[in-house]
C-alpha cells in the first residue's frame, strides 16, 4: 500500500495555494497513491499546544491522546507532502501548531538518553510545495527558516529517503505564465514522486 | 520608552514565566511603559481567517480583526518576545500572532507604482529583544539553522528601524535544566535587557517613506 498524507494550510480555496495543493492531489491520485488530503482550516484543526498537553507532553503514550486521529495519519503514511504558503518567513500557524501538537515524543522522535531519534520511519518520502511573498534574495538573507524546518530537522525525523522542496518566490509580482511554469514542475515533481 | 512584551507560554509555573517577570522588572526599573500581550492568558486565536486573507490586503480594513493589537505594535519603539522553541520554531500560538497581525500598511508596505519593493513598516521600533528556551542544544539549534530565532531576528527585524539595537538569549538543554543553569540564564536575560534599555536608543536616520 502507497498512502500518501498530504497537509495542506491555506483558508481560500480561490488562492493559488489551492491550486497546487488541487494539483498535488490530483497527480498523486492519478499515479496510483491513496491519498489521505488532510485540509487543516476546513477541518477546523486547532493549532494551540494547551497547558495540559505541555504537561503530559513527554509521557509517551497518553501525550497523543488529544490528537489521537492525526498521529494515527501520521503513522499510517509512507509519504508526506506539505503544502502551504510561506508567510512571514514560517509556516502558517496552523501547520506549525501541526508539529507542536503531532509529532509527539513517541510519534516523530524518542529521546534515548536525552538524544532526539527519528521515529517516523514509515515515511520514506518527503515534499513541501510551497510559496513565498519575499523574493528569493531576501528570503536567503533571511535565513530560510520554513526550508531549513522541513529539509533538517522534518526529514531527520521521517529518515525520508527521497526529500523535493519546491518553491516559487515574490508571488506579488510572478507573471502568470510563471505561475502556469510552477503548477506544471509541481505536477511532474509528484507524479515521478 | 514604550515596550510591547509579547510572551507566549501555556504553562504560568514554565520558566518562561519567570524570565517574563525579570524583563518587566527590568522595564519598570527603566520608567518604561509597558503593553504585554499575553497570548495564552487572552485566549489569542492564532489561526488567519478565510475573510482575513480574502481581506489580507484591504487597508485600512485589514486590520479590524486584530485592532487591539495593531495599534499596541503602532505605539511600540520597543518590541519584545518571550517564549519556548518547539520544532525549532515558534509556537503556532506566537506564529499566529505574526501572521494575523503584521499586516501590509501596519508592519510593511506593499509594491505599487513607485515603489517596486515590499516596503519595512515598524522604522518607529528602535529595539527588539528575542528570548527563549530550547529543548535542543545549542549544537543542534545550530545545525539546523536556528529557524525561530531567523524568522523574529531577521524576518520581523528586516521590517524595523535600520540600526536598531537587538538582543537574542536562549536557555538550551531546557529538559536538562537545573537551578543553577536557570539562574544563570536569568543572569544573561538581565544582562541582555541592559543592553537593549539601559542605554539612549540611537536617533532616527530616515523617515518612513
Amino acid at each position: 500500500m502507497n498512502r500518501v498524507l498530504v497537509l495542506f494550510a491555506h483558508p481560500c480555496e480561490e488562492s493559488f495555494s489551492a491550486a497546487l495543493h488541487k494539483t498535488v492531489v490530483d497527480a498523486l491520485t492519478a499515479k496510483g497513491w491513496e491519498v489521505d488530503d488532510c485540509d487543516l482550516n476546513a477541518e477546523g484543526f486547532s493549532p494551540v499546544l494547551s497547558a495540559a498537553e505541555r504537561r503530559a507532553y513527554h509521557d509517551v503514550g497518553p501525550n497523543t491522546a488529544p490528537v489521537q486521529s492525526y498521529v494515527d495519519r501520521v503513522m499510517a503514511a509512507q509519504a508526506l507532502v506539505l503544502v502551504f504558503p510561506v508567510w512571514n518567513y514560517g509556516f502558517p500557524a496552523i501547520l506549525k501548531g501541526f508539529f507542536d501538537r503531532v509529532f509527539l515524543p513517541g510519534v516523530s522522535f524518542r529521546l534515548v538518553d536525552g538524544k532526539v531519534k527519528p521515529n517516523l520511519m514509515n515515511i520514506g518520502k518527503l515534499a513541501a510545495v510551497t510559496t513565498y511573498g519575499g523574493t528569493r534574495f531576501k528570503t536567503f538573507l533571511a535565513g530560510d527558516p520554513p526550508r531549513r524546518v522541513v529539509t533538517r530537522s522534518i526529514r531527520y525525523v521521517c529518515g525520508a529517503e527521497k526529500m523535493r522542496y519546491l518553491a516559487l518566490h515574490d508571488m506579488n509580482r510572478v507573471t502568470d505564465a510563471q505561475r502556469a511554469a510552477y503548477l506544471a514542475r509541481v505536477k511532474a515533481e509528484m507524479e515521478a514522486f | 520608552m514604550r515596550a510591547l512584551v509579547i510572551y507566549c507560554h501555556p504553562d504560568p509555573g514554565s520558566f518562561n514565566a519567570a524570565v517574563r517577570d525579570l524583563i518587566l522588572e527590568k522595564l519598570a526599573g527603566q520608567g518604561a511603559e509597558v503593553r504585554l500581550h499575553d497570548l495564552y492568558g487572552m485566549g489569542f486565536s492564532p489561526v488567519l481567517t478565510a475573510p482575513e486573507w480574502a481581506g489580507y490586503l484591504g487597508c485600512p480594513g485589514n486590520v479590524a480583526p486584530v485592532a487591539g493589537p495593531v495599534d499596541d505594535v503602532r505605539w511600540a519603539d520597543t518590541l519584545i518576545f518571550i517564549y519556548p522553541t518547539w520544532w525549532y520554531g515558534l509556537p503556532a500560538m506566537l506564529k499566529g500572532w505574526l501572521d494575523r497581525v503584521l499586516l501590509p500598511d501596519v508592519a510593511f508596505l506593499m509594491p505599487d507604482a513607485t515603489h517596486k519593493n515590499i516596503r519595512p513598516g515598524l522604522h518607529h521600533i528602535k529595539r527588539l529583544g528575542v528570548f527563549t528556551t530550547c529543548g535542543a542544544s545549542r549544537w543542534l539549534t545550530f545545525v539546523v539553522g536556528a529557524p525561530g530565532k531567523r524568522t523574529l531576528q531577521r524576518g520581523v527585524g528586516f521590517l524595523l528601524r535600520p540600526g536598531k539595537r537587538s538582543v537574542f538569549a536562549a536557555h538550551y538543554l531546557m529538559d536538562s535544566s537545573t537551578p543553577t543553569s536557570r539562574a544563570a540564564h536569568l543572569g544573561k536575560v538581565a544582562a541582555k535587557m541592559d543592553r537593549l534599555i539601559g542605554r539612549p536608543a540611537p536617533q532616527q536616520k530616515e523617515v518612513r517613506a
